[in-house]
């Protein structure tokens, strides 16, 4: 597909909070960059990326979308994303394998928290990005004060590449710090023209200081820029977009921009931005191959593939989506070349893939192509078993690309079809999308026999149900949401069982002895071999390993999944003829049964991270509700004649919150929730749920 | 903006880690006389068993420790005359504050 420069592309996405306006503002890219020549609207659900049944209904964005335009000779593949923290993993996978990215900030709100999640995850890939502040025609905007969140919240330095001329209903333009002009619009329509025209009196002096603000921060990332500075006492704009663009990939400060998308203000220079300021494939440092097995992560750099279409091929497999065509495999291809027909190896799997079909996509419509290459962006229709997550690449070089690491599910339902002859396609249908959502889990509970779907919210679960029903004709029954909680241990202890059968034909006979000690919060499992003189014989040690690990899965107290403790094979016993895998296996099964009781074990449930925009006279009505969910409040912020009240609530207090907080505030007050972490339920409901699953 | 007063030229360069990092800016006057220098901030520095805080480079190039050390983000020294006249996060910066303490900048 590649026929534009490798250095004219450019890979961005577009991410969020929710509602701040991130396909209002990609529809207006596709409309000034010629794709579309109407405007889609999220309220109307007629936007190009929003094209699910559900997003179009309910107005948000669900799954990430890739589209293609072109600006000023470049091609630009946007890929807008979900703002919903339930869909987090669309964010999660795009920014992975993205080369840079626009974060929108609302510009009455500033920084809000799933714009603070979107950006942690952006620093994890090293995903360079500029800022768009945005809606600067609503009442309360206030730039400055949203410059001041970026810094607050998220630890950066923002520079201001833009002023606003006006605000709220006055907002007419921007002064460019660049160019050192203003940029006026003529209007708020679609298509609204706009000129260049000398900065207005009144913003003189104030865009002169923020000008040089620019200009010390922006040079210094380029000493050769200082010596051009020292010499004129200014730099020229192309050596100034030069030191912008080698900050903002390195992260050094972060380029911020302003305007409405819905009034159709600020959205070309943004393009003019993302051109200038994000780099294109080439100007990345490449993508990190994973450390081989057994070589610690830091043991040097890791080997990085540079965009070359003549090196091998390497791709990232990074969204699966099956709809009435087949499979279509979306890939990120960093390396190389690929034809239709070509096979590649899965190197994550270890086995070849003959590419069928490959398509460039524009939302939910398709472009065949008969060749791709690195910096590319594509479907591949006819791959048998890729996932999210997967390499592919060319035999002769078969490298493992970087995974990504994904979210933990944090809540449950169980889920059943209304009529017996749907059971197959409700699993059929269940699995599918649970290959295409890294975040959706399916499993059987082993003693009701019911299929329990975890996902990462009450709406993300809806969603899938909705789909089911919609894409695979299966109308389900669904369970109360049930916590997704986990179990641990709160101090070591030593066990030693012997699983002994030897009565009678061949015996079993096997004997550990394991230390079970707890771990640091979010570290699973370890398992440890500390066998010395061969107590127990090497072959023997992974059926321990996995004793304890399928185990896990059940917990001593109410049957949740163990976590974040280590297991160290201490000692053991063997026999020569009765001993097997199978019976070292069950030994370490029973002496983590055992073992676990006597380590203190404690039932964990996911903590909220819960943030309340509420007017300001529900505020008691509002924090003394949190407060009887055994809330925390965190802090409470003024916006305006609203306050903003965070707090970390477990997840068990929230279900139907939206219903109360509407009722408790007359429909005024909104909220938004993101999970935090875990911690030890109280005694009195831990006791509770252990009677539940006795 | 105001062009500075003095001919500012880099001066020592680390050439670590293949990235060469300009750790001084000198300014001269028309005479070709160092008048001024910002220097840059570094550290923590470990050497032998002790660890430095925060070191700069002296006129001579040599490595000397700030005590007490720089608030966060002063990243750079502006120097007039062997003394420290002011701090700033910037390299620019610094040498505007390093031309105020001149006079008439």
């Amino acid at each position: 597909m590649t026929t534009t420069a490798l250095e004219k592309i450019r890979n961005i996405g577009i991410t969020a909070h929710i509602d701040a306006g991130k396909t209002t503002t990609t529809e207006r890219i596709l409309y000034y960059t010629g794709v579309s020549h109407k405007v889609g609207e999220v309220h109307d659900g007629t936007t190009t990326t929003d094209y699910m049944e559900q997003e179009r209904e309910r107005g948000i964005t669900i799954t990430s979308a890739a589209v293609t335009c072109e600006w000023a000779g470049n091609r630009i593949n946007i890929i807008d994303t979900p703002g919903h923290i339930d869909f987090n993993i669309e964010v999660n996978r795009s920014l992975r394998v993205l080369d840079g990215a626009i974060f929108i900030i609302e510009g009455v709100a500033g920084v809000q928290p799933q714009s603070e999640t979107n950006w942690r995850l952006a620093d994890r890939y090293n995903v360079p990005r500029i800022i768009f502040i945005n809606k600067l025609d609503r009442t309360g905007a206030d730039f400055f004060r949203a410059c001041d969140s970026l810094k607050e919240k998220l630890d950066i330095v923002a520079l201001p590449l833009q002023l606003p001329i006006g605000i709220e209903d006055q907002f007419r333009g921007v002064v460019d710090l660049v160019g050192m002009k203003a940029i006026v619009w003529e209007g708020s329509e679609l298509g609204a023209k706009f000129h260049d025209e000398p900065i207005p009196e009144a913003l003189v002096e104030q865009a002169r200081a923020y000008r040089q603000t620019l200009l010390d921060t922006a040079l210094s990332v380029d000493d050769a820029a200082m010596e051009e500075y020292f010499e004129h006492g200014d730099v020229g704009v192309e050596t100034l977009k030069r030191c912008i663009k080698a900050g903002t990939i390195t992260g050094a400060f972060r380029p911020v921009l302003c305007g409405t998308a819905f009034k159709n203000k600020g959205v070309q220079p943004l393009l003019d931005a993302v051109i200038d300021y994000l780099p294109s494939p080439v100007d990345v440092p490449g993508i990190a191959v994973a450390a081989e097995e057994g070589q610690e992560e830091s043991e040097a750099e890791p080997r990085r593939i540079k965009a070359d279409p003549q090196a091998p091929f390497a791709g990232l497999a990074f969204k699966i989506i099956n709809d009435k065509y087949g499979t279509l495999t979306f890939v990120r291809i960093y390396a190389g070349t690929l034809r239709t027909g070509d096979t590649v190896l899965n190197t994550t799997k270890g086995h070849r893939e003959r590419v069928g079909r490959m398509f460039q996509m524009h939302a939910d419509k398709r472009a065949e192509l008969k060749e791709v290459s690195a910096g590319d962006i594509v479907a591949f229709v006819g791959l048998k078993d890729t996932g999210t997550g997967d390499t592919l690449a060319a035999p002769q070089d078969p490298v493992v690309l970087e995974r990504m690491a994904f979210p933990v599910p944090v809540i449950d339902i169980s889920v059943e079809p209304r009529t017996k002859d749907s059971v197959d396609k409700m699993t059929i249908g269940l699995q599918k999308l649970a290959a295409e959502d890294p975040s959706l889990r399916l499993k059987t509970d082993q003693e009701t026999g019911q299929t329990i779907l975890s996902g990462m919210g009450e709406l993300h679960l809806e969603i899938i149900i909705d789909r089911l029903r919609r894409e695979y004709g299966v109308e389900a029954n669904i369970g109360a949401p049930q916590v997704a909680y986990r179990e641990t241990i709160t101090r070591a202890h030593t066990e030693t069982y012997t699983h002994k059968k030897q009565t009678g034909g061949s015996g079993q006979y096997a004997e550990v002895k394991v230390t079970f000690a707890p771990l640091e919060r979010n570290t699973g499992f370890e398992f440890e071999n500390s066998v010395v003189g061969g107590a127990v014989p090497r072959e023997y040690i992974p059926a321990v390993e996995k004793g304890i690990r399928s185990q896990s899965d059940t917990g001593v107290l109410a049957g949740f999944p163990t976590v974040d403790f280590k297991a160290s094979l201490l000692d053991g016993k063997y026999h020569d003829v009765d001993s097997s895998a199978l019976a070292f296996e069950i030994a370490a099964k029973a002496c983590f049964r055992e073992g676990m009781k006597k380590a203190a074990p404690v039932i964990l449930e996911p903590i909220m991270d819960v943030e309340v925009t509420t007017p300001q006279d529900h505020v008691g009505d509002v924090v003394g509700d949190l407060n009887r969910r055994r809330g925390m409040i965190q802090n409470q912020e003024s916006a305006g004649s609203t306050v903003i009240v965070r707090a970390h609530v477990p997840l068990k207090e929230m279900f139907g919150y939206i219903s109360d907080l509407r009722s408790m505030t007359k429909g005024r007050a909104s909220f938004t929730m993101q999970f935090h972490h875990y911690d030890p339920v109280p005694r009195n409901i831990a006791d509770e749920i252990m009677a539940k699953s006795a | 903006m105001q062009p500075p007063r003095l001919h500012w030229m880099r001066g020592r360069v680390d050439e670590g880690d293949g990235k060469p990092r300009t750790l001084e800016w000198i300014g001269i006057d028309d005479a070709g006389r160092t008048i001024a220098r910002v220097v840059r901030v570094r550290g923590p520095l470990a050497s032998g068993w002790r660890l430095y805080r925060a070191v700069a480079l002296d006129a001579q190039g040599r490595v000397v420790e700030l005590r007490p050390t720089p608030p966060a983000g002063a990243g750079w020294l502006a120097c007039v005359g062997g003394q420290v006249v002011g701090r700033a996060a910037l390299p620019l910066q610094a040498v505007r504050t390093a031309e105020a303490a001149l006079g008439g900048g």
